[in-house]
């Protein structure tokens, strides 16, 4: 065997002498796809190690507690005290206001001395956080957010009013080490003195306000023990204690899901680029066949020849995987050179051996499970071969252990995709889905060229003659339309889902919730206010539907009286969990309620707490009538028993919420009041300064400024988005590419001889046009109907979104596609059509 | 039919210019059958490139039928040989990815003549083809497709038939029932033909023989004795 080996090897590298062309597009397809993984893994670990080396700076220290409506009481400060340093924070939403401009929404912050633990509050101008914030003259300071300035039209020694405090501005905000990692906020922040809140006015029971507990443990306090000893001694405390490992969430997850989503990107372009593969191979095997014939002609055993020819592309694939590793391992330095500073943190860029590796591994099962099949054929040819090759070329097969092989390598590429997963589910989902869209497009692929050859048998007699020979290219021994169909389908595929999902956001953004959302949120409306905050709506002309309901937050701490950190939760309803909801209780359904299961208390029940929750919720929880859960409100824990579920239409931004409690069950709680507002744009702004100046302490969210807020991320996170899914189309273009080039000596052939006898190069321009364009359509058709549906189930059912037909951005993808198959075509054949026919003939 | 009048060819090489056609005057009558002779390299097959317009010359002027095609564009060219030329190579030049059927059809369907398919099969019929019709060039023996090749020639029932070596590629037998072929076919059709041959004893059995040396004409000879010039007379 030995023997053998090094036999193959001298072949082998005597035919590498010939260079690697017609190699170029086997190349590029595995170095796309194999780029595309090991840039976005290899992306994420940076972040991830971004976050972890930060994490701390991140949190803003070790620990960090989180109370919301009440702070800490003097028992649980003195332990916290006792524990670690303690850097005391509030954080509410407040309104800012300048004497001539309306007021603005904040995200107001208030801290102490020792803030912050870690990292630094760089200001500019530079100067000490104390120094910005301390009492001068009387007067408080504060420091912003350059965009609040600029929106209420201030310059820093300026003052700005919060309730009834003025602040004055010293400084604007550069970086704060602990501002919640989030892509959008609804208001610039404001930073204040803790000192300095209570002269605001706006500490008032029930208002949404959260006491933030920094904590820089003490040496020899382990997290885990404190966080034990923490439960025992406050068991009723309803605080939400976040770690290092776990400090910006948001982050994280957008990051984890981007990782997922560009990694099944990456995969698709590998597969795409599978088809790729396959075609150089087999044009490789069949440039190859007389090379073959001779060799065994000359004693060269089956064997000896597929060593020699599974050498040369094994080396070849190293290559393309190789490349793809360096250039994947080199993208995330540029990515994060062009993101700059809009992370909160700096990614490390670095070298990752283990997502690089999988990507190698990726790679290599991919030429594997789509390399072998055609590759075997070099063993099947015989050695008669060598006089009729031709014949050779329609009969020879696969042979089955090659088959075998490649069916284990297409498992194992499988088996992979779902175990390096973290959502294992949305992976098999995709392994389930390319399975189902190859053979939908490979049917696809049959179906045109069995659909052309029954129109050229069946055309009319005398019809063109172009319009025939087209038709005949699509279904004629060695058309390409399998490959391209498939490839450039698939490719296109998940550019007309991408662009679906993206549009039907947008639509969602742009048409239809600024005309169904209501266009305000006020929220801490005391309960002395309700009657004056009516009032002040009611002078104002433009205003509609009015909604108000008594609102207190609380967390959701046990179901079936298993801690929720111990519950098992379905991912889709661990947001419910994950911070404080608002509650309300009512006695009778809220108006538009739909109950799917149980029914209302009666409006004057008074026994134990009942509790209607979100239908979706519960099914996540995996909870149904009867059962019970358990929130904490201001430290005192409520069990209430589920007695009806609703579902609840989340996309209308209306007031929903996910509990509604029995009357009585919050009884003696300080609830405040929520508002929604639908007003007409125009009477916008009176309703904000009708409301504001009448109630100073109440904050009003401007729902289409959010909203505006919210589509400027879609629309960056969509381009990004975008840019990424079009590789999977490159990839495509890649194989058509690769396909044209193959077919480009029979085609220059056939010309020639349809040129000698009478055909003229616009009798050739109409072929091309009716294959390229009937190739094109029937593929941007079909990609056009399966993009949809994938849109449409990733609307439904992952983003829980509406879905839209918008079938101007379908045709438009569809009509790009037939324009580029066309154009590439033409391009590819373009030569053909202007060869001199004479020296191809004497050549012969 | 065909008229050559001093034309002469001349193609780059990287050894520099090459005179392939050196002044050729020929002329070649309707219905008459002419057996182009001559060694390798003496610009037989060139001639029968120019002839079919698949070539143009480097000067002189060339009338096919009444018309001058030294001055029509390659479509026009093209246009002419689909309506007035047939031609059999010697290296057979069939579509690979067609079957024989269609090889045959091409013409009259880029003619737009009515019918192209059943006479593409009445013709393969005629060259004993017709159980052959849906096989692919690679399926069909080197006499197998020598015959497709003649009947996509006179598919279009062409004027002028220009066959280069059609036996070279082919074995005694096969060469000898493919000649039988051609000129049984060229007098059904009034065909008027050239065949090129470097076989003497095939081109005897033209009306006339030219033989070609070095680019130029140097004999011609009836094909029954009388020489009008003798051949290999420079």
């Amino acid at each position: 065997m030995n023997g053998t080996l090094r036999l193959a090897l001298r072949l082998a590298r005597r035919e590498l002498r010939g260079g690697l062309r017609g190699f170029v597009v086997f190349i590029a397809c595995l170095t796309l796809g194999v780029a595309a993984i090991a840039a976005a893994g290899s992306l994420n670990a940076s972040v991830r190690a971004g976050l972890q080396a930060e994490a701390r700076a991140l949190l803003g220290g070790d620990a960090a507690l989180r109370l919301t409506h009440r702070p800490a009481t003097p028992g649980e400060r003195g332990f916290l005290h006792r524990q670690a340093v303690v850097a005391e924070t509030v954080e509410m939403r407040a309104m800012a206001r300048a004497a001539d401009s309306r007021p603005i929404l904040v995200e107001l912050k208030g801290v102490d001395a020792t803030y912050p633990l870690a990292g630094r509050v760089e200001l500019r101008p530079e100067m000490p956080l104390a120094a910005a914030l301390q009492q001068k003259d009387g007067v408080w300071g504060a420091a912003a957010d350059a965009n609040l300035l600029t929106r209420l039209g201030l310059q820093l020694g300026q003052r700005v009013s919060v309730g009834d405090l003025q602040v004055e501005l010293r400084a604007t905000i550069v970086r704060e080490p602990d501002r919640p990692a989030s892509l959008f906020s609804l208001g610039p922040r404001l930073l204040v003195h803790r000192d300095a809140l209570p002269a605001t006015g706006l500490i008032q029971p029930g208002s949404l306000i959260r006491y933030v507990y920094l904590l820089d443990l003490h040496e020899g306090t382990q997290p885990e023990a404190f966080k034990q000893t923490l439960a025992q001694r406050f068991p009723e405390a309803g605080w939400q204690l976040r770690f290092p490992d776990d400090a910006a969430p948001g982050v994280r997850r957008f990051v984890d899901n981007m990782n997922l989503f560009l990694t099944l990107v990456g995969l698709t372009a590998l597969l795409i680029g599978g088809v790729g593969v396959a075609n150089a191979v087999r044009a490789f095997v069949d440039g190859r066949t007389a090379t073959i014939a001779m060799l065994k002609c000359l004693g060269a055993p089956s064997r000896l020849v597929l060593a020699v020819y599974a050498l040369q592309v094994g080396l070849i694939a190293a290559l393309g995987i190789l490349l793809g590793v360096l250039l994947g391992a080199a993208l995330p330095a540029a990515v994060v050179a062009v993101l700059g500073d809009s992370l909160p943190f700096r990614p490390r860029v670095g070298f990752y051996p283990l997502p690089l590796s999988l990507a190698a591994v990726f790679g290599a099962l991919v030429a594997l499970a789509f390399g072998l099949w055609p590759l075997s054929r070099a063993a099947a040819i015989p050695p008669a071969a060598l006089f009729r090759d031709a014949v050779y070329r329609a009969g020879g097969g696969p042979r089955r252990t090659a088959a075998t092989l490649a069916a284990v390598a297409a498992l194992a590429l499988a088996a992979m995709i779902v175990a390096t997963a973290d959502k294992r589910l949305l992976a098999a989902t995709f392994v389930i889905g390319s399975v189902v869209a190859f053979g939908l497009f490979r049917g696809m692929a049959g179906l045109l060229a069995q659909g052309a050859q029954w129109l050229s048998r069946h055309r009319p007699d005398g019809s063109s003659a172009s319009v025939r020979l087209g038709l005949a290219r699509l279904h004629r021994p060695g058309a390409a339309t399998g490959s391209v169909v498939l490839s450039l389908g698939l490719g296109l595929t998940v550019l007309v889902a991408i662009a679906l999902v993206e549009a039907n956001l947008h639509r969602d953004l742009a048409e239809r919730l600024p005309e169904e959302a209501p266009a305000f949120f006020f929220i801490d409306i005391q309960r002395d206010q309700a009657e004056a905050f009516d009032r002040a709506l009611a002078a104002v002309p433009g205003v509609g539907d009015v909604q108000r309901a008594a609102t207190i937050r609380g967390r959701i701490t046990r179901l079936n009286g298993v801690p929720v950190e111990q519950a098992t939760i379905a991912p889709e309803a661990e947001w419910a969990v994950r911070g404080d909801r608002g509650l309300t209780v009512a006695a009778s359904p809220p108006e538009g309620t739909r109950i799917v299961a149980g029914g209302w208390w009666p409006a004057d029940h008074s026994g134990p707490p009942l509790v209607s929750l979100d239908a979706g919720i519960a099914h996540g929880f995996g909870l149904g009538l009867g059962d019970t859960m358990s929130v904490n409100v201001l430290g005192r824990e409520i069990t209430a028993t589920i007695a009806s579920l609703r579902e609840i239409d989340w996309s209308t931004m209306s007031m929903n919420f996910v509990i509604v409690l029995s009357p009585g069950a919050l009884a003696g709680a300080p609830h405040t009041y929520i508002a929604t507002v639908r007003a007409a744009p125009a009477a916008e702004d009176a309703v904000e300064r009708a409301v504001t100046d009448a109630l100073p302490n109440v904050s009003s969210i401007r729902v289409r400024q959010a909203l505006d807020s919210v589509k400027g991320m879609l629309t960056a996170v969509g381009v990004a988005v975008r840019l990424a899914g079009s590789v999977t189309v490159m990839a495509g273009a890649l194989v058509l590419a690769g396909a044209i080039a193959a077919g480009r000596r029979n085609r220059l052939y056939e010309a020639v001889v349809l040129k000698a006898v009478g055909a003229t190069r616009s009798d050739l321009v109409r072929a091309y046009l009716v294959e390229y364009g009937l190739l094109g359509v029937a593929t941007g058709t079909l990609a056009g109907i399966v993009g949809s549906v994938i849109a449409w189930a990733v609307l439904r059912f992952v983003m829980h979104a509406d879905w839209t037909p918008l079938p101007a951005v379908t045709a438009a993808t569809v009509a790009a596609c037939a324009l580029a198959v066309l154009v590439l075509g033409y391009v590819g054949t373009w030569r053909v059509l202007g060869a001199a026919v004479a020296p191809y003939l004497r050549d012969e | 039919m065909v008229l050559f009048e001093d034309v002469h060819l001349k193609l780059a090489s990287l050894a520099g210019e090459v005179n392939i056609l050196r002044g050729v005057d020929l002329s070649v009558a309707v219905g008459e059958s002419v057996g182009i002779v001559g060694p390798s390299g003496s610009g037989k097959s060139t001639m029968m490139m120019v002839m079919a317009g698949l070539e143009r010359p480097t000067s002189g002027r060339i009338r096919v039928g009444g018309q001058d095609i030294t001055s029509l564009s390659e479509d026009r060219l093209a246009l002419f040989r689909r309506d007035t030329v047939g031609i059999v190579f010697q290296a057979f030049h069939l579509v690979p990815t067609m079957t024989a059927l269609e090889n045959v059809a091409v013409p009259m369907e880029l003619a737009g003549q009515p019918g192209a398919f059943a006479r593409a099969r009445e013709l393969l019929g005629s060259v004993g083809l017709g159980r052959r019709v849906d096989h692919y060039p690679s399926q069909l023996s080197g006499g197998e497709q020598q015959r497709v090749a003649i009947a996509r020639a006179f598919a279009a029932r062409p004027r002028l038939l220009l066959a280069d070596e059609p036996t070279g590629n082919l074995d005694g037998a096969t060469g000898r029932a493919i000649i039988d072929l051609i000129f049984a076919l060229g007098a059904a059709h009034d065909a008027t033909l050239l065949l090129i041959t470097h076989d003497p004893s095939l081109a005897t059995r033209c009306d006339r023989t030219v033989r070609l040396e070095d680019g130029r004409v140097v004999g011609t000879a009836a094909a029954e004795g009388g020489s009008k010039v003798p051949l290999g007379a420079s």
